[in-house]
């Protein structure tokens, strides 16, 4: 395995401790399905995934995961209250494009959302920016900025804050070190290269 | 019992990758009463059909193609080496094709009331040695679904492996996982809808407007080869229409002219080519369509309201146990995908698993008989994909 599918998968890893087993569980941002996937193997979890990409929703059905081709806020829209156990937002937050509006919809629709990011308040990423002077580069981020898609970049800090400033109630968080394997409770802001919450109203 | 598991094309007989080569229709003949959802009855009927594959030993591989309004039960392959073309689905089912006939017995048969086979309007009433005409009962969705479910308890079948059709067809997967739920595993609809909205109605009523108000529609008394020619070829040149989109006629057609129009501009003789196309349309129609069934199955389509049948579609839905994936397809008008996400998100409500994608087409309605390998792709996966979920982070 090459050191970024090792990374995607301690991610898994984690959320898939979080997950309740047999609970109702929803991805935003699903991809190809290979979290749902990987959780309704070793949670069976009912899983269902929205992405905008038919490719994508193509690659969850072969693989067994259901999934919706759409917008995500639309598409919980058409759901009650808690109708999920559990609400994912893996990676995708920094490319949404109204981020409040997602995740409170998603505290509406999920008992629990888990929110997962890479750190952009890492050391090595303010290094990055300070000497380089260039967007941000490394194995998660591989592209030109010419060929990337919008990106909100953000921080543990300026999620916290956010956590705050809308009442979010902030369960459960991990912070990994910068091989995303080992926990960093220490400055997690500059120390700590992905984080991961599970949140609740 | 029929040839569906024939000892000349024994298990493990693979055929090369193709076409299902020559094939040919069958008759099932269902010789006791039959009550249709209105009320009315006949006292038997018959259902033509076609098979493709062998059935397995558990008989439970078969998959059902259901038709649109104007298709019939030949989907596949050629009736003889001269055809013209092959069943309209050919492209999408045969050896080693999205709906693989190496793997599955597929089954497709001629909807009741229809025209090409199987009984409808224009089959002769045994009481009065005439054809039924308007006294044919009124046929729903429903009832074609019921008639088709005898068909396959006569062929011995098991179970589903899957239910596909688009359109009119994709109404009848719909109804096939509400009425029979233990019997079908899966269910793939395309640009279809749960509940025929007022722009459908509404193109169905100005095509059989057309029909009734020709002359020789008669009350829907008119010999076999006569009858409302006019009406019927205007009511399909309507409907093609709405099967296609602005840019792909624009594409296919532009503004250009026939070249006998002769640049007399001052004529209401066919001079654009989209014209002719149409016309061409509409003659061919009437050569192979019954127009008693046109009204009769168009008349299906306005009845089909899941949501007012059962309460909502959620109540509707609530009895399926098959896994559904629906398609839609940006361009179409007629179904558009808003109709068919709807369907996935009221199965999704009722917990059942449900999946919706979107193919960004410009070719409208039809686009369900695209050429894509995009389609046949997901076809493939949904079809293929074992029971139990593969897990691999290949993201």
């Amino acid at each position: 395995m090459t050191r970024l599918v090792e990374k995607r998968t301690v991610d898994m890893q984690i959320i898939g401790d979080w997950v309740e087993p047999h609970t109702r569980v929803l991805d935003l941002g699903c991809g190809r399905g290979a979290l749902l996937g990987y959780l309704m193997q070793s949670k069976q979890v009912t899983a269902v995934g929205v992405d905008l990409d038919f490719h994508r929703i193509s690659a969850c059905v072969q693989r067994g995961v259901t999934a919706y081709q759409g917008d995500m806020l639309s598409f919980m829209h058409e759901f009650p209250d808690r109708f999920f156990d559990r609400v994912i937002c893996s990676r995708t937050v920094q490319e949404l494009d109204r981020p409040t509006d997602v995740i409170l919809e998603a505290l509406r629709v999920g008992r629990t959302v888990t929110v997962g990011f890479v750190n952009h308040g890492y050391w090595k990423n303010r290094v990055d920016a300070l000497v380089r002077g260039r967007k941000v580069r490394n194995e998660v981020y591989t592209t030109e900025w010419f060929e990337s898609r919008p990106a909100n970049p953000l921080t543990i800090a300026d999620f916290e804050h956010f956590c705050v400033t809308k009442r979010i109630r902030i369960a459960r968080r991990a912070h990994l070190a910068g091989n995303w394997r080992s926990p960093r409770h220490i400055l997690p802001n500059l120390l700590a290269g992905y984080a991961l919450y599970d949140l609740t109203r | 019992m029929p040839d569906l598991d024939d000892a000349s094309a024994a298990a493990g007989t693979v055929a090369a990758p193709g076409g299902v080569g020559l094939v040919a229709p069958r008759d099932f003949v269902h010789a006791r009463p039959f009550t249709f959802q209105s009320g009315q009855s006949l006292p038997g009927f018959t259902i033509r059909y076609e098979t493709y594959g062998q059935l397995n030993p558990a008989r439970d591989n078969a998959i059902l193609i259901c038709h649109a309004l104007s298709g019939d039960h030949h989907c596949a392959g050629r009736h003889s080496p001269d055809d013209r073309k092959p069943g309209w689905w050919d492209n999408l089912i045969g050896p080693g094709r999205a709906v693989d006939t190496n793997r599955f017995c597929v089954i497709s048969s001629n909807c009741l009331g229809g025209c090409v086979g199987s009984t409808g309007p224009s089959s002769l009433d045994p009481a009065t040695g005439r054809p039924y005409g308007i006294s044919f009962p009124f046929v729903t969705i429903r009832d074609m679904v019921r008639a088709q479910k005898l068909l396959l308890d006569h062929l011995g079948v098991s179970a589903l492996h899957a239910v596909i059709g688009g359109s009119m067809g994709g109404m009848q997967v719909l109804q096939w996982g509400i009425e029979y739920p233990g019997f079908v595993r899966r269910l793939l609809a395309m640009a279809t809808t749960s509940r025929e909205g007022a722009q459908a109605i509404a193109f169905n009523e100005v095509g059989r407007q057309a029909i009734m108000q020709d002359p020789a529609w008669n009350q829907g008394e008119y010999p076999k080869d006569g009858g409302p020619r006019t009406g019927l070829a205007i009511a399909r040149m309507m409907a093609h229409i709405t099967y296609v989109s602005d840019a792909s006629m624009d594409r296919k057609f532009g503004r250009r002219k026939k070249a006998e129009a002769n640049g007399d501009a001052y004529t209401f003789d066919i001079q654009f080519e989209v014209e002719s196309y149409l016309r061409h349309q509409g003659q061919s129609f009437i050569n192979r369509f019954d127009a008693n069934s046109y009204l009769y199955i168009t008349r299906a389509l306005d009845q089909f309201d899941l949501a007012q049948a059962y309460g909502s579609l959620e109540a509707a839905f609530a009895p399926v146990q098959a896994e559904t994936l629906v398609v839609g397809f940006t361009s179409d008008w007629l179904f558009p995908p808003e109709q068919n996400r709807t369907i996935a998100l009221a199965l999704l409500r009722c917990g059942k698993r449900a999946t919706y994608a979107e193919l960004e087409t410009d070719l409208g309605h039809d686009s369900f008989l695209l050429e894509s390998e995009d389609l046949y792709a997901i076809v493939r996966g949904f079809l293929e994909r074992e029971a139990t979920v593969e897990v691999d982070f290949n993201i």
